[in-house]
């Protein structure tokens, strides 16, 4: 259930997946308190400003005590600044919800959280900003070490370490535990 | 030094920021005491919640250098660089590979007008003093201007300039990889210091046996496609006892990525095909018209897999 509803925030879950977990997420229980709980590591890891305490209660009790406008203004004099503003702030609300959902991090093993830090989508910059979601991360290959060795000789870090970099190998113990 | 000043005043044109003559003196001064210097100590590599304590000893004189690295901590290993190539001595499997030099492949790679390139890809700033091992240093920290690379920060002897810290971090400004000496004697070196114990011994060899290769011939098209990523080397090698597979390295000054293709055909184990991550090193494994696509690259995820991604093949006619 935690994989799908890792998938769920990422956006992957559709149909009847969707559905299901849509139903699951109505009622008060494990999956509604994991997914909050889920959001909640996501905001910590990007450093997210927390809103006021009891904000989403406020915020849809102003709601309720907007009246709702089925006719259309009679004049342009009667338009009130809550007509521009109110479709802006929604916009800003749902682009604000897609952001989250588009940095909400894959979930991994304890094992592998640390290296969240690294495929996280970069910031922007002028140039050339490569903006993949990040990938959930892979056991490394069984011959990493062949790899390593092979590229380590063109490393430009020679230059500047001698030799040292060659000590990126993965050690026996942490290949051993990653298979 | 005038194509030195302009490339410097091109590299301000692609941001405002600025690197400093003094920051890049003290790079330079760093890369001259690598190639220059005899000494021995012991450092220390972290990555992730990884500590390992390695010696290392470097013997410089007029037939060239002699540099060993051997692991104290985990499984033991030793790698001896001269100028004929590296050896990779692995005492568990009774093991050397060998990855030998040639007249187009130098260990170390030399590639002197790549670092008066730098200012176009990193701004190269001072950073805080710091007293490392005993030695009073000054800093040099080098701050990518994109998101396809690293930067880092260098700590090295105010004296000699020999490296005693260098640190890698990400976009975040954490530190995801890092070497510092605890103790080092820079100094004449005797002989044997940078000998393997192992040198002598029957052990397996595994020759890369590299060649230049040209790998658009076969129908690959592979192609670094990021800004300051040059091709450095295109060649044929061995990987462990396997047949022949592709290798082609680019780099952009401080960072290299290397590109492998092999044939599937004899691959027995399951290929986990996606991105993993070793520190400051990404590897991206992806499978191309039935072979083995496998990117490795001190580089963020997005670079490697960039690369990986443009990995083409086509029949040749």
């Amino acid at each position: 259930m935690k994989q799908k509803i890792s998938e769920w925030m990422d956006g992957e879950l559709a149909g009847p997946d969707a559905e299901r977990m849509l139903s699951a997420l109505r009622e008060e229980g494990e999956t509604r308190q994991a997914w909050r709980t889920y959001h909640l590591i996501g905001d910590a890891l990007r450093d997210t400003q927390l809103l006021s305490p009891r904000f989403g209660e406020r915020m849809a009790a102003s709601l309720a005590q907007e009246p709702t406008v089925l006719a259309p203004s009679a004049t342009p004099g009667l338009r009130s600044w809550r007509r521009y503003v109110m479709p802006a702030a929604t916009a800003a609300a749902a682009a604000g919800f897609v952001g989250a959902v588009a940095f909400m991090m894959p979930l991994q093993e304890p094992g592998v959280a640390p290296q969240l830090a690294q495929t996280a989508p970069p910031r922007p910059t002028p140039a050339a900003v490569v903006t993949e979601p990040a990938a959930a991360p892979v056991p490394l290959p069984v011959a990493t070490d062949d790899y390593l060795l092979a590229h380590q000789g063109y490393s430009p870090r020679n230059r500047l370490q001698g030799v040292a970099p060659y000590v990126r190998t993965v050690s026996g113990q942490a290949l051993e535990s990653k298979r | 030094m005038r194509g030195f000043a302009l490339i410097l005043f091109l590299g301000c044109g692609l941001a405002h920021a600025q690197s400093s003559p003094e920051a890049l003196a003290l790079l330079n001064k760093i890369h001259q005491a690598t190639q220059r210097l005899s000494y021995s100590g012991t450092f220390i590599y972290q990555q992730g919640t990884r500590t390992e304590v390695s010696r290392i000893a470097r013997m410089a004189d007029a037939s060239g250098a002699i540099e060993k690295l051997e692991t104290l901590d985990g499984v033991p290993r030793e790698v001896v660089r001269t100028r004929e190539g590296v050896r990779c001595y692995l005492p568990a499997s009774q093991t050397v590979k060998i990855e030998r030099a040639a007249a187009h492949r130098e260990f170390p790679a030399i590639l002197p007008d790549q670092l008066n390139e730098l200012p176009q890809y990193y701004v190269a700033t001072r950073g805080e003093a710091a007293r490392i091992a005993g030695f009073d240093c000054v800093s040099v920290m080098l701050t990518p201007r994109d998101n396809l690379r690293y930067g880092y920060v260098l700590w090295a002897d105010a004296n000699t300039g020999m490296l005693l810290r260098a640190r890698t971090v990400n976009d975040k400004g954490e530190t995801i990889e890092q070497f510092t000496f605890t103790q080092l004697q820079i100094g004449p070196v005797a002989r044997d210091k940078v000998r393997s114990k192992h040198a002598s011994r029957n052990w397996r060899v595994e020759d890369a046996a590299a060649a230049p290769a040209n790998l658009s011939e076969a129908g690959w098209t592979v192609n670094a496609d990021l800004p300051g990523f040059r091709k450095i080397d295109e060649i044929r090698r061995k990987l462990r006892e396997s047949q022949l597979v592709g290798q082609v390295v680019y780099s952009d000054g401080l960072a290299a990525v290397s590109v492998f293709i092999e044939p599937l055909a004899d691959r027995r184990e399951i290929m986990r095909t996606g991105m993993s991550n070793l520190g400051a090193i990404h590897i991206y494994t992806r499978e191309v018209a039935n072979h083995l696509v496998t990117v490795v690259g001190e580089t963020p995820a997005a670079s490697v897999r960039r690369i990986a991604d443009r990995v083409e093949f086509k029949r040749p006619q």
